[in-house]
């Protein structure tokens, strides 16, 4: 018993060596997070660390701009903190904002969500319209009032826009019997998205039954909306997603595209979307200046120099971000700075050049790196010109806080159902009802 | 259900001193005395040991477990939004009284019991196989139970990304072996039955090995000489496995089945991620969207808070209510045998 | 450190179950339990099943994506695995990750099973006032589904200013009905009474009784409960995500989550990154697999 009592004895100082290794390991973890909180305010070289919270469409640092900003400012070290999809960012990013902890020196906000984070959470931000060195006239008009509240601040200062053209098969449409040459493609459809279908009409009797003439049901809902001046909101802010007519045409028009065979079958960016790149199985799909990176991450290497890019009927706009300083973050001075330099139209210039974002600052597409701008899968096309020119004809359109929502039902819970049989109206009662369960408070 | 199979130990009762031999007879006196404060020691821990064993998961439950808890009770009664979630307008029931109208939520529950069923059932039956041929003697045996929980070492975002790929319309390689086999393809994502059937494919894929070595564990612990009577008598492996095993593994089974029913009434990563673009609404007509996915829908995606607390509470309420109702007939049951 | 509440003390020889536990080691190796070629038939076939999707997912981090997007699907490896490997190890800073991940889910599963062994046991075997009440409430919590608690979880994490401190992920996880309750149902099966009972004839306290009757007893469930709780802790991502970030000190989820970043993810990149999140835990399986050894009881019971 004695022996027994001695390894219980020894047991016990074995269980408080390990809980105290445990705590120890705790406290370590903790010393080490006030270590990188501390040096984050400046460390040994008196550096100061300013932090980007952003999601996967960026691309600072890869084109080399942190690098550039840190040689001209030697008392900065920029660090970037990224997630690839918004889906996981932006939930976070209200959690932090609304607890007005975790938060970066600089967070980025998607232009689905952009609305959102004015109407409800502008005073967690810095007016950028008044830091140093910000002049608003170097945005488009429209980029810079999405950022704006109803009372004058900016929270937050446009980084790239994604204005939108068609992009096209030169070899798909030859082999149909359609023109090629992208001024007089872009003439079958000019100003009207109802001669885009009818060119879809004539491609399926030229193509035959083996590629398709679109991409998706998503991707064209999506480009007929965004070449809207009103859609899911008016002016006032309520919505009308289900009155106005310009959605329900929308939504009629991509039905019926749908109905006759035009558009494929597929959700965009889901595996089996990007495998019919691969598979060059469709010869047109809405697209911004981004959509060319996806088209070359997903094709075949014998794609390259077959596409070219037409304008669009009607032109609007595809995604975007913004950067904005929360006033919660350990660096607001030294942030807005570092914002208003990455914003400048020099750098959305090089961020285009190197990363395919297209500027949202006018005065950078007077600038070489836009003009002359190339892309491996269109060729010789200057695709610079030929997106500036679509982004000086985007409408200023009015965005709500739940586009996104109203946007994927009609989508997701709509017109896709049209390409899987069902009609037209049935898809847009399913949409509607999901839509609105999900606006509901 | 929980006390059913309590077969407590009788500790010594009245307080008397355990029956130590006495070690020498020289002080009888003294001996008496340190029987006396070993006596009063002995009942202090018989009394407080059992409070002072269960008191860290309690004090944990309350620091980190009860706020959480009381927080989505009283947002449940509000309006209430992520975007200020402290910003609350009372609405009493309200967000209780719509469920029954939720189409969704029904829609979401009666997936839930299909998921559920068509993925736990197989995967207890197949685990406790599993354990069974585990439990032999064999070669390599470690390598197997590392295989079993490679499964569930997968994080959904690898898992997602893989079956996706796999049960791909056209180019699954799912579709492709139907292909092969002269049937039809299969739109996994978009029928009804076929995708529950992905998606409890998905759950089944993940957890049977997890549940195979709770039942490995468990049946390790049977004693041997249980099974070696049984030989004696004659009785087959089968009639073993029948009449050892089983019998001896009850408590476990049980909670398999209670944690089961739990994990199936809150399955949500399998669904989210079976088709990941499209947001939560499991599917374009809501076809493999559970309750737990719906209620992440609701407070996540759409962020509406009050809302989702009112469903993680009607959830909550529907597995108490089933809870009790299988208490009661399994009361019965044993009543009337 | 997880290993350390399973090696026996070098002076613990006398104690009665160790020596049972030898005991019954014997038997079982001398036992007539060997399996038949169906049972290595059945094993295969689960093991082809079970490990496919894994070793697809390394093909398909070996490929590109254009070779994905042909039929038939490609069924071997390519020659980009291990540049790919590379690539995710650099760029989502994978190392680091693995240490804070390490320490993360090494003292949740440490302390989930140590606190619900003892909690087991009192729920199992012992008699106080309130005991069933008290277990319905164990079980009460599992049911609270937790996509939903973090959000006022991450309320109280932000009054406290533990935003990217590891304590932040550790100690909520600590709070683990399961545990409880799975020890709870083992321990009524595997520790009978009476040896409880010798061991308080004995004269040993209660806690005497859990180091030398309930934790030599329990030692099969308590590594599956910590392989299960370590792995859960691994690979936990929305909570972690809310609470860390990449620069502070990620876990590997949360590390991952940065990775393919751009328009255009790259996918095989994608999958080689959760290749690598996935490779140690089944190192660490490996090591405790062993510990899941069979028998400890029966020889106790014996004498």
């Amino acid at each position: 018993m004695r022996a027994a009592r001695r390894g219980s004895a020894r047991k016990v100082v074995v269980m408080a060596a390990i809980a105290s290794l445990g705590a120890g390991l705790l406290a370590g973890c903790a010393d080490d997070g006030n270590d990188e909180d501390s040096s984050s305010s400046g460390d040994s070289s008196g550096k100061t660390t300013i932090t980007l919270g952003l999601f996967g469409t960026m691309g600072f640092k890869e084109a080399g701009l942190y690098d550039e900003y840190e040689k001209l400012n030697p008392d900065i070290n920029i660090e970037e903190n990224v997630t690839e999809r918004n889906e996981n960012y932006y939930p976070a990013l209200v959690n932090h904002l609304t607890t007005n902890s975790g938060l970066q020196d600089v967070q980025a906000i998607e232009v689905g969500n952009i609305a959102e984070v004015v109407a409800t959470q502008a005073d967690k931000f810095e007016d950028m319209s008044k830091a140093e060195g910000v002049k608003k006239d170097n945005w488009l008009d429209w980029k810079w009032q999405q950022a704006t509240t109803k009372d004058g601040a900016t929270i937050g200062l446009g980084t790239d826009i994604g204005p939108m053209a068609i992009c096209y098969r030169k070899d798909l449409f030859e082999k149909a019997g359609l023109p090629t040459d992208r001024e007089e493609v872009s003439k079958l459809w000019a100003g009207d998205w109802n001669k885009f279908i009818e060119t879809g009409e004539k491609y399926k009797k030229g193509a035959g039954k083996d590629t398709y003439f679109m991409d998706s049901p998503g991707g064209l809902i999506n480009a007929i909306l965004s070449s809207e001046d009103e859609k899911f909101y008016d002016s006032s802010g309520k919505v009308i997603y289900k009155t106005n007519p310009a959605v329900k045409d929308a939504f009629d028009l991509t039905a019926e595209a749908a109905e006759k065979g035009l558009v494929q079958s597929q959700t965009q960016f889901q595996p089996a979307w990007d495998q019919t790149i691969s598979n060059s199985l469709f010869a047109t799909v809405a697209c911004p200046p981004w959509m060319l990176g996806t088209i070359k991450a997903k094709s075949q290497p014998d794609s390259a120099g077959k596409w070219d890019v037409a304008q669009a009927p009607k032109a609007g706009n595809w995604g975007g971000t913004f950067l904005g300083v929360p006033k919660g973050g350990k660096h607001v001075k030294e942030a807005q700075k570092l914002v208003t330099w990455l914003t400048a139209p020099e750098q959305q210039a090089k961020l285009f050049s190197k990363m395919g974002s297209f500027p949202s600052a006018p005065a950078a597409y007077k600038l070489p790196q836009v003009t002359g701008g190339k892309n491996d899968m269109t060729g010789d096309a200057p695709i610079g010109e030929l997106f500036a020119k679509a982004a000086e004809q985007i409408p200023t359109q009015v965005i709500g806080p739940k586009d996104q929502i109203v946007q994927q039902g009609l989508t997701d819970n709509g017109v896709i159902l049209v390409t899987q049989g069902k009609s037209a109206k049935d898809a847009w009662e399913n949409a509607v009802k999901t839509i609105d369960n999900n606006l509901e408070k | 259900m929980t006390t059913r199979h309590d077969t407590a130990a009788s500790p010594v009762k009245g307080g008397a001193a355990p029956g130590r031999p006495p070690g020498d007879r020289a002080s009888a006196e003294a001996d008496r005395k340190r029987r006396a404060k070993l006596s009063r020691r002995w009942q202090r821990d018989m009394r407080w040991s059992p409070y002072a064993f269960v008191s860290p998961f309690f004090l944990l439950f309350l620091a980190f477990g009860l706020f959480p808890l009381i927080y989505t009770g009283w947002a449940s009664l509000h309006t209430v939004e992520l975007t200020a979630p402290t910003d609350m307008k009372w609405t009493g029931l309200d967000n209780y009284t719509r469920i029954f109208d939720d189409e969704f939520f029904w829609n979401a529950a009666k997936n839930t019991l299909w998921i559920g069923i068509i993925s736990t059932v197989p995967q207890l039956l197949m685990a406790m196989g599993l354990a069974h041929i585990l439990n032999y003697k064999l070669r390599a045996s470690t390598f197997y139970r590392v295989v079993m929980l490679a499964p569930y070492a997968t994080s959904i975002a690898a898992a997602s990304l893989v079956f996706v790929l796999l049960f791909g319309r056209d180019y699954g390689m799912i579709n492709w072996v139907l292909d092969l086999v002269g049937l039809d393809k299969i739109d996994w994502q978009n029928g009804s039955w076929a995708s529950k059937f992905a998606v409890s494919t998905i759950v089944i894929w993940r957890w049977t090995g997890y549940n195979a070595l709770i039942y490995l564990a468990a049946m390790q612990a049977i004693p041997q000489d249980l099974y070696e009577s049984a030989a004696l008598d004659g009785a087959s492996r089968w009639r073993q496995f029948i009449h050892v095993t089983l019998p001896s593994l009850r408590p476990t089974i049980l909670f398999t089945v209670v944690v089961s029913t739990i994990g199936a009434s809150q399955v949500f990563g399998e669904p989210l991620l079976f088709d990941a673009n499209k947001g939560a609404s499991g599917g374009s007509q809501h076809q493999f969207q559970t309750l737990g996915l719906y209620l992440y829908e609701q407070g996540w995606v759409n962020q509406h808070l009050g809302r989702a607390s009112a469903i993680a509470w009607a959830m909550f309420l529907i597995l108490i209510v089933i809870g009790i109702l299988n208490a009661v007939i399994s009361r019965r049951l044993r009543a009337s045998s | 450190m997880t290993t350390t509440m399973t090696k026996p003390p070098a002076d613990a020889a006398p104690e009665p179950p160790r020596r049972g536990r030898r005991r019954s080691k014997a038997a079982r190796a001398g036992g007539t339990l060997h399996a038949g070629p169906i049972a290595y038939i059945i094993l295969a076939l689960f093991t082809i099943g079970s490990l496919f999707p894994l070793v697809w997912t390394a093909i398909a981090a070996s490929r590109d994506n254009q070779r994905l997007a042909q039929t038939p699907p490609p069924f071997w490896f390519g020659g980009n695995l291990f540049d790919k490997l590379e690539i995710a190890w650099n760029d989502a800073n994978l190392g680091e990750a693995f240490l804070n991940t390490t320490i993360v889910a090494g003292i949740s599963a440490f302390t989930i099973v140590f606190l619900s062994t003892i909690a087991g046991f009192a729920f199992a075997k012992l008699r106080f006032r309130g005991r069933n009440a008290l277990m319905l409430i164990v079980i009460g919590t599992m049911m609270v589904p937790p996509q939903l608690s973090i959000i006022p979880l991450y309320m109280m994490v932000a009054k406290l200013d533990w935003s990217d401190q590891l304590q932040a992920v550790i100690l909520p996880s600590l709070v683990n009905a399961f545990g409880v309750f799975f020890m709870r149902q083992y321990l009524l099966q595997a520790l009978p009474d009476e040896i409880i009972e010798a061991a308080r004839v004995d004269g040993a306290s209660s806690w005497r009784v859990v180091w030398h009757v309930v934790f030599p007893a329990a030692r099969p469930a308590m590594a599956v409960l910590g392989m299960l709780m370590f792995v859960q802790s691994w690979n936990d991502f929305l909570w972690p995500f809310l609470v860390l970030t990449q620069n502070g000190s990620p876990t590997v989820q949360v590390a991952l989550a940065g990775l393919g970043r751009g328009y255009t993810p790259d996918q095989s990149l994608i999958m080689a990154g959760a290749l690598l999140g996935t490779l140690p835990l089944l190192l660490v399986f490996a090591i405790f697999g062993k510990q899941i050894v069979g028998g400890i009881m029966q020889g106790a019971v014996k004498g």
